[in-house]
């Protein structure tokens, strides 16, 4: 018996595999959930090992930058000069270079502008909606303000030179928002290049086009003709990656797709008039030069504070903005090791700092610190500097120290970007009649999020470097779980984080794309790139492989790719590789697919050991019998006293009425001796052990609607009203993943009583109504609104409330200030 | 000409124009056909951040979705508004507005009408946050009427039909 249950095991094993060497499956629709992703993932190699880790002869380029920018503010230009060294680390040898010339997207004649579709999907920044049977198309006076602005304005980077050492003119090529530069000498590898560009650009006003930095103007200054707040990114011609992967990562800027670079050095002079104040990525080499004493010694102060310390006060940068000058400055910052410059500056900042002692060997000082206009105000006081501690604090726990000496929050025009070692962030207070001003409890937690969010991109994906413009989620995906995780530790009674919960409407609906899906054609990019990834890996950590081991393998892929470029396959295979947990079905099925969680409980059915001694079984037997409910016939004869035949007429009775059909004989004694005598000692043991146990045996009904396959999370409800938690691993599902059995077994007086799949909703499950046997009314979210009290304590309208005067017990008038809600 | 001044008016809502890194500006509804109450119950999910932004547009600045129970119930009557259902033969079905629920980062609003007897398919309008925000997706899941259906107000998108298999 035993052997013939091993050669079907076999056989079927056989076909299996049979169909796993072939690509597809073509007879039959059996799905294999776990094959294994190898053949999906590119083949590892000397540069990515199969660990996920950087190869053995892993490198990247390095692009060091001197850059001489001066802005004039008055015509809001940027002009500059750089000297860039390409250190060619690949083992290939070089004809020419690519560079990222992003501002030309701005031009009217560039892909992003002519592949703007009329009222398109995915576009950032002003749409439009075209017409329909009701209305008649509509161009948004954004739109206009757009196409008004990059009509009258000159947009995109004007290329005046590029030259080699010797300043020697070198050919060059533009190609949309990319320009080919032609090496006169090929360049080897482990050879370096210097040349140099020089350029000017007009910056474009945020608020007009909607880009990720620009200029805001604030025209009710009280300085004559108003106040700028420059925030400038994208702002100089940067070399474009050069991968392993992908050799130049040239890839038209079309918007959505964000940016490849290359790690390098800066030292940047950025000249700017002399009343502003400049915001930088980088550390300020010339602190004698552009701050006064007073500012040097409250950044002093405050690396050591508590609290932050004004460098600029808000006093100060009023009276600051009042005024202009002729005069000029010129800040020098140095950065190391950076994959971006990006800057701030304005006359109308204020400026607080406060230290981040984080201790270690790398940086043990970090100078976390905000810029704002007096538009920002107590808002920003109060959390933005606090905000970039507390994430450096958190994500460091997750990956490693931050290893630059500032972490900078800046406000202007721009909503949220990420740039090393600086971030823009919009939120800001709202002017009240009376002069005052005010934040909702909204924006304080928007500003918080935002701040924590965007901090969090410093070290995803500006340290661990991956490829945005390729794939939004791994750094939008990563960043949006962990800014979840710092969010709830700042305070968990702010909804924070992505509950798998939230990811079901999405997960359910009929159109959407995979994760795995280049971002440029994501169709829904929030829910797809943000918040599925986000819910997977909190799903991941909580209930797959729960915190040791995520973190650990979590912190394994931070440190591994700490300023080095890794790619999603990186990703998937050391988050498997250090928890030593098979986790392929995971990626397929919610990184590579666009199944959903939909597992339902069908049915169970209780069984009982048969004990094979006749004096027992039989008796149950009988039990079973007189159990069932009496027929109604019989019932109602009975009621109406009709007399049995038997009854009346004694003597037809015989043996078989004094013995039913469940009486034991010897026959059936012997039998039940010969079998016991016949086992062997251990099949003995175990039965015996059984039959005296006399356990619970129920066998629960599984099916798999939704396709994803996922852990089976069981609470099981006992007759004696306690409660158990079984965790079924996904892997349950891995010969029959539309639907499976699963036994389990209980103490005597263990009586099962009813099951729930899932009850803490942990694995983002699209529909409870299935996840109960017995099954229950699951009322609908209006169902449940309608039976709810009316009065929860969220409905007061605490702000009016506040304003009731205390009552002396004299008034004694009707309480009209109950609550009437509806 | 006269149509241009009006939606010209109507765009002057557009003040500051807001790009982030951070917002979504999606939105999901469930339409349930409800066999325990024979209701089509439609239950809106926005954002709080989202309804944040568009109570501001919509009411002014002191509009706060999170503490005042007027702005939530404005905002739950400019949803309404603008969600509709039409039957087999284009006619609106009566919505009743039921309510509206601050649950943590969700704001939602509730409609229902009574289920028609008979209906082969549904025509809906989504126009909430759209017209604010003409990048706003709203995506509805229709259920408990046959396998699910979704649809995607987003784009040019202003109706939408669906067919429910008998």
């Amino acid at each position: 018996m035993f052997k013939q249950f091993i050669t079907i095991a076999m056989l079927s094993f056989a076909t299996i595999s049979s169909a796993n060497a072939a690509i597809s499956q073509t007879k039959g629709d059996f799905e294999d959930k776990f094959r294994q992703l190898d053949e999906s993932l590119p083949t590892p190699n000397v540069y990515r090992n199969a660990a996920g880790e950087p190869g053995h002869e892993y490198w990247q380029q390095q692009v060091d930058y001197k850059i001489r920018a001066k802005l004039d503010e008055e015509n809001r230009r940027i002009e500059a000069s750089q000297d860039i060294t390409y250190h060619n680390n690949s083992p290939d040898t070089l004809k020419y270079l690519w560079v990222q010339l992003d501002q030309n997207k701005f031009r009217n004649d560039s892909m992003s502008a002519m592949t703007t579709t009329f009222g398109g999907i995915g576009n950032r920044g002003p749409a439009t909606s075209s017409a329909s049977s009701t209305k008649p198309a509509q161009l948004s006076l954004g739109a206009l303000r757009r196409q008004q602005f990059t009509d009258d304005n000159v947009l995109g980077f004007n290329i005046a030179a590029v030259k080699d050492k010797k300043n020697k003119s070198l050919k060059h090529t533009i190609v949309g928002t990319n320009m080919r530069i032609d090496l006169p000498v090929h360049l080897k590898p482990g050879e370096k290049v210097t040349f140099s560009i020089d350029f000017d650009f007009n910056i474009v006003e945020e608020d007009a086009v909607s880009a990720r930095s620009g200029y805001e103007h604030f025209p009710d200054d009280k300085r004559e003709g108003g106040n700028d707040i420059f925030l400038l990114a994208q702002w100089f011609p940067r070399l474009h990656a050069y991968t392993d992967y992908e050799a130049w990562t040239n890839k038209e800027f079309i918007g959505r797709g964000e940016f490849t670079l290359e790690f390098g050095n800066y030292d940047v002079e950025l000249t700017v008039p002399a009343d502003h104040i400049v915001s930088s990525t980088g550390a300020l080499q010339n602190p004698k030069n552009v701050l006064t004493s007073t500012q040097r010694k409250r950044l002093k102060e405050a690396e050591k504070a508590d609290r932050i310390v004004f460098i600029v006060t808000e006093e100060e940068a009023l009276e600051n903005e009042k005024a202009g000058t002729d005069k000029s400055k010129t800040w020098k910052f140095s950065a190391k090791n950076v994959r971006d410059f990006a800057w701030a500056s304005s006359r109308k900042f204020m400026w607080d700092a406060r230290g981040h002692q984080q201790g270690g060997n790398d940086q043990p000082l970090v100078m976390a610190m905000s810029f704002y206009p007096k538009e920002g105000g107590d808002l920003w006081k109060k959390y933005s500097t606090e905000a970039v501690i507390q994430t450096l604090e958190v994500y460091s726990r997750f990956s490693f120290d931050y290893p630059y000496p500032v972490a900078q929050s800046v406000n202007g025009p721009v909503g949220g970007m990420e740039y090393p070692m600086i971030t823009f962030n919009g939120p800001r207070t709202e002017l009240q009649d009376d002069g005052s001003r005010t934040y909702s409890q909204a924006e304080k937690r928007f500003l918080i999020g935002v701040v924590i969010h965007e901090v969090g991109h410093i070290y995803f994906p500006m340290i661990v470097n991956s490829d945005e413009r390729q794939w939004t989620w791994m750094d939008e995906g990563l960043n949006s779980f962990l800014d979840g995780v710092a969010g709830r530790e700042w305070d968990p009674t702010i909804p924070w984080g992505v509950e798998p919960r939230d990811i079901v409407s999405y997960m359910k609906s009929s159109n959407q794309v995979p994760i795995m899906t280049q971002s440029d054609s994501v169709l829904r990019l929030g829910p797809n790139a943000y918040t599925k990834p986000a819910a997977a890996l909190n799903i991941l950590r909580e209930t797959i492989l729960g915190r040791e081991l995520f973190d650990f393998a979590f912190k394994e892929y931070a440190q591994r790719w700490k300023y080095k470029r890794p790619t999603p396959s990186d990703f998937f295979r050391t988050m498997e590789e250090a928890s030593g947990v098979d986790l392929d079905w995971f990626w397929r099925g919610w990184f590579y697919s666009t199944d959903h969680v939909d597992i339902s409980i069908d049915k169970i059915s209780k069984l009982r050991l048969d004990t094979k001694d006749p004096d027992i079984d039989f008796n149950r037997l009988r039990q079973e019998e007189l159990d069932k409910p009496m027929s109604f016939t019989d019932e109602r004869n009975k009621a109406e006293g009709k007399e049995l035949w038997v009854e009346r007429f004694s003597d037809i009775t015989d043996f078989y009425d004094e013995n039913d059909r469940f009486t034991v004989t010897n026959k059936e004694r012997n039998k039940y001796n010969k079998f016991l005598k016949d086992l062997k000692p251990w099949e003995k043991v175990a039965f015996e052990r059984a039959v005296k146990e006399d356990k619970n045996y129920y066998v629960l009904e599984f099916s798999n609607k939704g396709g994803l396959v996922m852990p089976i999370i069981l609470e099981l409800t006992f007759a004696d009203g306690s409660t158990e938690n079984q965790y079924i691993p996904a892997e349950i599902w891995r010969r029959t993943p539309k639907a499976v059995n699963k036994m389990i077994i209980t103490e005597k007086d263990k009586e099962l009583v009813s099951v729930t799949v899932d009850p803490r909703w942990e694995t983002a499950d699209v529909d409870i109504n299935n996840n109960h046997y017995p099954r229950q009314i699951i009322p609908s979210r209006i169902e449940a609104y309608k039976s709810k009290k009316r009065k929860a304590k969220v409905y007061r309208d605490i702000m009016q409330d506040i304003k009731t005067e205390l009552k002396t017990d004299s008034g004694g008038d009707n309480d009209d200030n109950q609550d009437n809600d509806e | 000409m006269n149509n241009i001044s009006k939606w010209l008016v109507g765009t002057l809502l557009f003040a500051a124009f807001f790009v982030s890194a951070h917002q979504q500006k999606t939105a999901f509804s469930t339409v349930l056909f409800n066999p325990r109450s024979e209701n089509i119950e439609i239950m809106h999910r926005f954002r709080v951040h989202d309804a944040e932004h568009a109570v501001k547009q919509i009411l002014g600045k002191d509009a706060d979705i999170i503490n005042s129970k007027k702005t939530q119930n404005q905002f739950g009557n400019y949803v309404h508004q603008r969600f509709n259902l039409f039957d087999s033969a284009q006619q609106h079905l009566p919505l009743k507005m039921v309510g509206v629920e601050l649950d943590g980062k969700f704001f939602w609003v509730y409609q229902e009408t009574t289920q028609p007897t008979k209906l082969d398919n549904m025509t809906i309008r989504h126009d909430a946050l759209r017209d604010l925000w003409p990048e706003q997706v709203n995506t509805i899941n229709v259920e408990g009427k046959g396998k699910l259906q979704t649809l995607s107000f987003t784009d040019s998108v202003e109706l939408l039909t669906l067919t429910f298999e008998h």
